[in-house]
């Protein structure tokens, strides 16, 4: 038994020479070693850290994947899956060389089970994709991060999204995986019960493990059936601290709202600028989504809209339509990409402070007031009703002083949120960008996660240099 | 034996009436809720407080001596059985609620606090702990972390893996962690979810912090008698699939309902083959919208009868059999075996109808009480110990009904748990590559195999034993695992 993990090395490059030669044999070409390509798969959204990948392979089966996973143990390289690169924290940068294992073609949706409300995809199947498919069975996935990302990406990041505070992040909803051991075995691990006490709790170990642990196929994911009624609805407040403290009280009183989504000024005006939603002023919003009964619905959108009438906020404006939903979401879903039209030619660094409930506004408050005095442009944007909320910090790329000005805006940020009892990452991971904030917030139970990394990567393949501090 | 230099130190660390060494004094700590297994430990130790627990382990480590974490006893799977040259560790001093939160809506207690104690103390702030397994008035919430205990209200409200925030834990070297975050998320590995459901075998947990929910304003339920297994079976399924989750959704077949009748007086339809008890929760006007729903929903599936409950009393009555079906069975028969497989909600009707069959087929009466919205069955085999050939007959009926669960796609334990009970069993269900990451994590975190060992997790040479390297389709005989 290997005890020792290894530092991760750039492999030898006569074994890179050799596995890529010998990939490009086997697979023809789903097997890239073009510039392009490689480059492509560099990086992922956000702080453009990039780091080429030797080659990428598109792996269509799980044998397929299980045949390149044991192929690059055998030669000792690196091996980092990779979605569609819709990630924020550098995830996907191939910071050691090796392989980059682009699931995208499998996408296919293995089945559907109306009766058990779940379903099997491959990892490569996008949120979208797969509520597309979803369409005449009367169910839907919710989980929404703001890309169109894949279920094996969000399930890798632990990814959340606008109405997690009513169905939960992807631990709650993902309920089993097949993944490719790092030494190339296919196991499946949770099953289609709803609930076991047999064994540790292997999916949620996976879920959120960044393809460190495993290289995640296929995933069993809950299914929602789509409520009878949705409405959503738009609230527009005088300053920031009523909008979050209409939240507080709504969560604290249990009011089971779909989505409660934050917008402050500026990241306001940027929606109506991107999205034309030229019925609203730039003001800090909530948006909400009801669902349930229409009695239900109409119940729970009462007792909202007076909490917010207490607190200052507008009168309800309403999206029933699915038309005019979709529009409103779409412009919330839009949100990090308003914010980069803010000032073209800037890049955005996101940070994803998730704070307890009860210190939201004092967290919230704190971080506008933090980023007036930076002279940075960096609009608020939350999923408020869990607590999470994220900066988009736009800064030039080429001027020094401003990215390190930005980069110590989100440290400060994430410091905050921990000190606050909160986290550095309520749903973005950590990647390569977190990995000091991990060490802030998790000072004892790093050894643990290290540990654990060592039992189930002992070459230390999997993604290195990611998610756990190295020892 | 512990070795007396051994029992010395740990006199270092405890007053004498909380480190017990005499036989009648451990005794009471023998067994838990499986009380087939039994087994006196080298020692009892009853820490105080978190410090204590601190260094009984760093000694135990040190001295290379098996711990047993134990709460309130209750476990059904043996996880509490302690080593013979080992220490148990009860936590049953730690039983302070340090903190109710009532804005985050979360309590922090000690692992000794009582399940039912939770919702209790947060009961004043309209909030309460939405895990119920049946044995709330007694089992102890460090032992539902452990065991990542259900209930009733799980359909709905997640079992404790979803109810809990975070957890601090004591590793066996001695070394406080905390796990989890205050906040919706933490970052890193899920080691959170690791700890929940690890039957004492990853760390000793000092303190939990777990979720609070707003008590619903209203409650109904409703009674649905069908006059088929198999229909009643079905209906569940067609419950869910209508995209309805109750806040509860059981069964109980007639055997279960008649054993009930006598002991209740609730006035179950007693000529009904199966009962199905409903539960919906929310406000009043939500209720009134589920409900319609659900009573449409049953009619549709063949319910022969429905009631609803009219008020509190009523509701309270309809469920009081379901919460009494344990003991109510235990008074229809000598001696019973629970098995807590559980399986795809669709799979019901066909594996209610093979447990009937099978149970002709061993002459063995079962009576049927679980959580059908969860999948989670509780099959009760009826047998009397004394009869020669029963015990084994009833060794066979449950692990046929254990292989059909994994065969269908499920498992051998729902909410009970592992312990030493099912360790045969997780050869059956996970194959090699499994089992040796199971191993790697458990080695992770405790490398010398000192906490509760010999449960939770076989190590490949047991499965290697047993001849149970995962044969998948093959049948499930091993008389070998021990079963009571």
């Amino acid at each position: 038994m290997n005890s020792a993990t290894q530092s991760p090395t750039r492999p030898q490059p006569e074994a890179v020479t050799a596995l890529t030669a010998r990939l490009r044999s086997e697979y023809g070409d789903r097997a890239l070693t073009t510039h392009a390509i490689r480059e492509q798969h560099s990086h992922g959204e956000g702080l453009a850290d990039a780091a080429m990948p030797d080659i990428v392979v598109f792996p269509h089966t799980n044998d397929e994947v299980a045949s390149i996973m044991r192929i690059c143990h055998a030669a000792r390289i690196p091996v980092i899956a990779f979605g569609v690169g819709t990630s924020l924290e550098g995830h996907v940068a191939a910071l050691y060389g090796g392989v980059c294992l682009d699931l995208s073609q499998m996408n296919r949706v293995l089945e559907v089970n109306d009766a058990d409300l779940d379903c099997r995809v491959q990892a490569g199947v996008t949120r979208e994709q797969l509520n597309t498919e979803l369409k005449g069975t009367g169910l839907f996935f919710p989980i929404d991060p703001g890309a169109n990302a894949t279920i094996g990406g969000m399930t890798s990041t632990r990814a959340s999204g606008t109405n997690a505070v009513r169905y939960g992040t992807m631990r709650e909803n993902v309920m089993g995986l097949t993944v490719v051991t790092a030494d190339g075995r296919i196991m499946r691990t949770g099953n289609r019960a709803r609930k076991s006490s047999a064994g540790y709790d292997l999916t949620r170990l996976l879920v959120g493990s960044e393809g460190t642990l495993g290289i995640i196929t296929e995933i069993q994911l809950r299914l929602y059936g789509i409520p009878e009624s949705i409405s959503a609805a738009v609230c527009q407040f005088p300053d920031l601290k009523s909008a979050v403290d209409s939240v507080i009280v709504a969560m604290q009183l249990g009011i089971p709202v779909a989505r409660i989504e934050l917008l402050d000024d500026v990241q306001m005006d940027a929606c109506i600028r991107y999205s034309q939603l030229t019925e609203f002023a730039a003001k800090p919003t909530l948006c909400f989504e009801f669902h349930g009964t229409e009695a239900g619905v109409r119940e729970q959108a009462q007792m909202i809209e007076s909490i917010a009438t207490d607190h200052g906020g507008s009168a309800f404006q309403w999206a029933t339509k699915p038309e005019e939903r979709s529009r409103l979401w779409k412009a919330r879903h839009n949100a990090y990409y308003a914010a980069l039209a803010l000032a073209p030619g800037k890049q955005g660094f996101a940070t994803d402070a998730c704070v307890p409930i009860s210190r939201l506004t004092d967290c919230v408050l704190e971080t506008q007031a933090d980023v007036a005095t930076t002279g940075l442009i960096a609009p608020i944007v939350g999923h408020v009703g869990d607590g999470n909320f994220h900066l988009v910090i736009l800064f030039d790329p080429a001027n020094l002083d401003e990215r390190s000005k930005a980069e110590a805006l989100a440290a400060r940020v994430a410091l905050r949120a921990i000190a606050m009892g909160g986290t550095c990452t309520g749903e973005h991971g950590i990647g390569v960008h977190k990995l000091d904030a991990l060490r802030a917030e998790h000072g004892d139970a790093i050894a643990l996660m290290q540990a654990i990394k060592r039992a189930l990567d002992p070459l230390n393949l999997l993604n290195p240099g990611k998610t756990v501090p190295p020892v | 034996m512990l070795d007396p230099a051994f029992t010395s130190s740990l006199a270092q660390v405890l007053a004498p009436a909380s480190l017990l060494t005499d036989a009648e004094d451990t005794r009471p700590y023998e067994c838990d809720g499986l009380t087939l297994f039994r087994q006196q430990p080298g020692a009892v130790l009853l820490p105080d407080n978190e410090a204590q627990v601190v260094a009984i382990l760093r000694l135990c480590h040190a001295a290379h001596v098996p711990v047993v974490a134990r709460g309130a006893g209750t476990s059904l799977s043996g996880g509490a059985l302690p080593a013979a040259d080992g220490v148990v560790l009860s936590l049953a001093k730690l039983r302070r609620i340090l903190a109710i939160d009532p804005l985050a809506r979360t309590a922090i207690v000690e692992p000794g606090v009582r399940n039912l104690a939770i919702s209790e103390a947060a009961a004043p702030y309209g909030l309460f702990y939405a895990p119920d397994p049946s044995s709330q008035i007694a089992c102890s919430i460090g032992g539902n972390v452990a065991e990542n205990a259900g209930g009733v209200h799980c359909l709905k409200y997640g079992l404790t893996v979803h109810n809990v925030r975070k957890v601090r834990a004591v590793t066996i070297e001695g070394d406080v962690v905390e796990f989890g975050s205050d906040a919706l998320d933490s970052p890193g590995y899920d080691l959170l979810a690791l700890i929940n459901g690890s039957e004492g075998l990853l760390a000793v947990i000092t303190q939990i912090t777990v979720k609070l929910l707003a008590k619903p304003q209203y409650a109904q339920v409703a009674l649905a008698a069908f006059d088929d297994l198999e229909r009643a079976g079905a209906a569940v399924g067609a419950v869910i699939g209508a995209g309805i989750i109750p806040g509860g959704l059981e069964m109980m077949d007639q055997q279960a309902t008649r054993a009930v009748e006598a002991f209740v007086h609730a006035n179950y339809p007693l000529d009904a083959a199966a009962v199905l008890l409903i539960e919906s929760d929310g406000t009043p006007v939500e209720v009134a919208a589920e409900m319609a729903e659900i009573t449409h929903v049953l009619t549709a599936s063949g319910a022969t009868e429905i009631r609803v409950s009219q008020d509190e009393t009523q509701r309270l009555l309809y469920w009081s059999g379901r919460k009494a079906a344990f003991p109510a069975v235990g008074r229809i028969s000598p001696d019973y075996y629970c098995i807590d497989g559980t399986i795809p909600r669709a799979a019901l009707p066909r594996v209610l109808r093979q447990i009937e069959d099978w149970s002709r087929e061993f002459g063995l009466p079962c009576a049927n009480v679980f959580h059908a919205g969860d999948g989670n069955l509780h099959p009760l085999i009826l047998f009397d110990a004394n009869k020669p050939g029963d015990k084994e007959r009833t060794v066979e009926f449950g692990d046929r009904i254990l292989q059909l669960c994994i065969d269908v796609g499920g498992t051998i334990t729902g909410e009970h748990g592992v312990g030493i009970e099912k360790i045969g069993g997780m050869c059956a269900q996970f194959p090699p590559v499994v089992l040796e990451r199971f191993l790697g994590i458990k080695r992770a975190f405790d490398a010398e195999s000192l906490l509760n060992p010999g449960k939770g997790v076989p190590t490949l040479a047991r499965c290697a034993e047993f001849g149970r390297m995962h044969v998948h389709h093959g049948e499930l005989r091993h008389p070998e695992l021990p079963r009571f």
